[in-house]
């Protein structure tokens, strides 16, 4: 039985890849001009990054989200909804705010992710680390507090862009509401190394995921070092939230929609499978729905319009149908 | 096993008082005591799931704390009472979790073979297939014991392992921990909350009241009207049935 179940988790991957395979070729074929070559390679010059930006996406945001559900046992929740991409968004507007955007950290916008990235990690891990050992992982607190310390991180964000200099906020601007429309290409290459890197520095703990979703006593009991393993995960989710964020500007329930969608198709335990099935539904949603946006509305509505809307919808079940939230 | 003056504070509120005792090898302990006397505290702190203010945990001649967390997964077991896994997990999968300390994600065949062992001897193998989390509760408290069969360790920790089953399960639960014991050789310590099972199933009983230990020894030692009396504030008939005490409290 346990070798039937195997064979249908496989065959769900075979089905998967391939429909974001289909996705990806459907994005960069569409609508092409195949005559004109400049057109042709103009098109490709425009489609080619967002489609490696929405990649990096995924990845970093289903991973992200799978390992942050499981650190906090817990389904229902993302790093997102805990206000981690505002705190982000904070963070490079406060950089902005206090170093000036004529300043050598501003205007590179690699040093600047760079920056960000270590502030983020630090404040990040400090305050949420915190925030579960004072609750004792009790996850209607944690929400709640998460969704305080959203609006608090923005309030604040909002107050400085508001006494900001007219021309500075301009700049910031453009950096700050990125979409997929406006997606921040200059960090693509420093985003993959910096992904490759956590993914090795942190393949120990990676290993060790699948042992501490029995809970902490149960990880403890199988030799799990609980404490530093849990801060070292949380401190990659950290980052790649902050990667995520930083290339495409905050969509919060992304994370929900693709990590519970792979934890309900896999019905499994292993995280391998779980990450790489978040990530081929992140492929799917992420562009499946661009090209709804870019040619069927025409960009006249953003496809965190849609993330927002569907996710939105897809909370209220998993919180109704979930009975031990 | 040696403890040595274990104390422990919640909030400045003294919970664990200069607590000292020695577990005996292979054999049943019992943790018995009114709610609050430390019990689970002392659990906790000797299966190293939590830190000590003060004291010593000597385990096999060294300080608990000295041993790498991986090395004494090998050697001790915990199981506490909750044990809720969001995740969908069969039993077969729980089961094969006890051989992690050896083998890591990666199950050699002798592992397999452990996890074949330990599903029988639990008589789990009609369900070694099914979620746990659609098991009864009888059912995955077993699943439970297996895996820590699996884990083979030899000392096993329980808390409270008959709290939420029924008095067939419960009693079934004990007649596995006297197996632990007499059959594979280990040592186990568990806290119970029923006096009987305690006297029954164990061989040596560890009365706590208050943060310290009100008396530790034998069965007999333990079990008679003036200490049980003393221990819970409650009056206590001793009567015998085969040879061990029975108590009733009214």
């Amino acid at each position: 039985m346990q070798s039937i179940a195997k064979r249908n988790n496989t065959n769900k991957f075979i089905v998967l890849t391939f429909m974001a395979i289909i996705a990806v070729i459907t994005y960069m074929l569409i609508d092409l001009n195949f005559e004109n070559s400049r057109l042709l390679s103009f098109a490709m010059k425009i489609r080619f990054p967002k489609l490696i930006v929405m990649i990096i996406v995924s990845i970093s945001i289903g991973g992200a989200s799978i390992i942050f559900q499981s650190v906090i046992n817990n389904r229902i929740v993302t790093p997102c909804l805990l206000g981690m991409n505002s705190l982000y968004s904070l963070i490079h507007t406060a950089v902005v705010f206090f170093a000036g955007s004529a300043s050598i950290i501003a205007t590179n916008s690699n040093l600047s992710f760079a920056f960000d990235l270590i502030l983020m990690a630090v404040v990040a891990t400090t305050i949420y680390s915190y925030l579960f050992k004072k609750t004792k992982h009790n996850v209607l607190y944690v929400l709640l507090i998460g969704t305080v310390l959203t609006s608090l991180f923005t309030s604040i964000q909002t107050t400085l862009t508001r006494i900001m200099d007219p021309n500075e906020y301009d700049t910031l601007l453009s950096s700050l509401v990125a979409s997929f429309n406006n997606i921040n290409t200059e960090i693509i290459i420093f985003s993959i190394i910096l992904l490759v890197l956590l993914a090795y520095a942190l393949r120990k703990e990676l290993a060790l995921l699948d042992v501490i979703t029995l809970g902490k006593a149960q990880a403890i009991n199988l030799g799990v070092d609980y404490d530093v393993c849990i801060r070292k995960l949380l401190l990659g989710v950290t980052l790649c939230i902050a990667i995520a964020t930083a290339m495409v500007g905050p969509i919060s329930f992304l994370g929900l929609i693709i990590a519970n969608l792979s934890r309900q198709l896999f019905k499994t335990y292993r995280h391998t499978h779980l990450i790489l099935g978040s990530t081929l539904f992140g492929i799917i949603v992420l562009i499946g729905g661009q090209i709804i946006v870019e040619h069927v509305y025409t960009y006249s509505m953003p496809i965190s319009v849609f993330i927002t809307v569907g996710g939105g919808i897809y909370f209220l079940y998993l919180l109704l149908t979930n009975r031990r939230v | 096993m040696i403890i040595e003056k274990l104390s422990k504070h919640y909030d400045g509120k003294k919970v664990l008082n200069s607590v000292s005792f020695e577990i005996p090898k292979k054999s049943v302990i019992s943790m018995i005591g009114p709610n609050g006397a430390g019990k689970s505290t002392v659990l906790n702190i000797i299966s190293r799931l939590m830190a000590q203010d003060e004291g010593v945990v000597n385990f096999e001649g060294k300080n608990i704390k000295k041993y790498k967390s991986n090395e004494l997964s090998k050697r001790l077991a915990i199981l506490t009472q909750t044990n809720n896994v969001q995740m969908k997990l069969t039993v077969r999968e729980l089961v094969s979790f006890g051989r992690f300390p050896y083998s890591g994600n990666r199950l050699t065949e002798e592992d397999k073979k452990m996890v074949d062992k330990a599903i029988s001897y639990m008589e789990l193998n009609d369900f070694e297939d099914r979620f746990i989390d659609e098991l009864s509760g009888g059912q995955r408290q077993r699943a439970y014991i297996a895996m820590v069969i699996a884990q083979n360790t030899e000392y096993v920790m329980l808390d409270e392992p008959t709290n939420n089953l029924d008095i067939y399960h419960a009693t079934n639960m004990m007649k596995i921990v006297r197996k632990l014991c007499d059959e594979l050789g280990k040592t186990v310590i568990l806290v119970l909350h029923e006096i009987n099972y305690a006297a029954f199933y164990s061989d040596y009983i560890c009365a706590m009241k208050n943060g310290q230990i009100a008396k530790f020894g034998t069965v007999k030692e333990v079990i008679n009207k003036e200490t049980l009396s003393e221990i819970y504030n409650v009056d206590f008939e001793i009567l015998e049935i085969q040879g061990k005490p029975l108590s009733i409290y009214y």
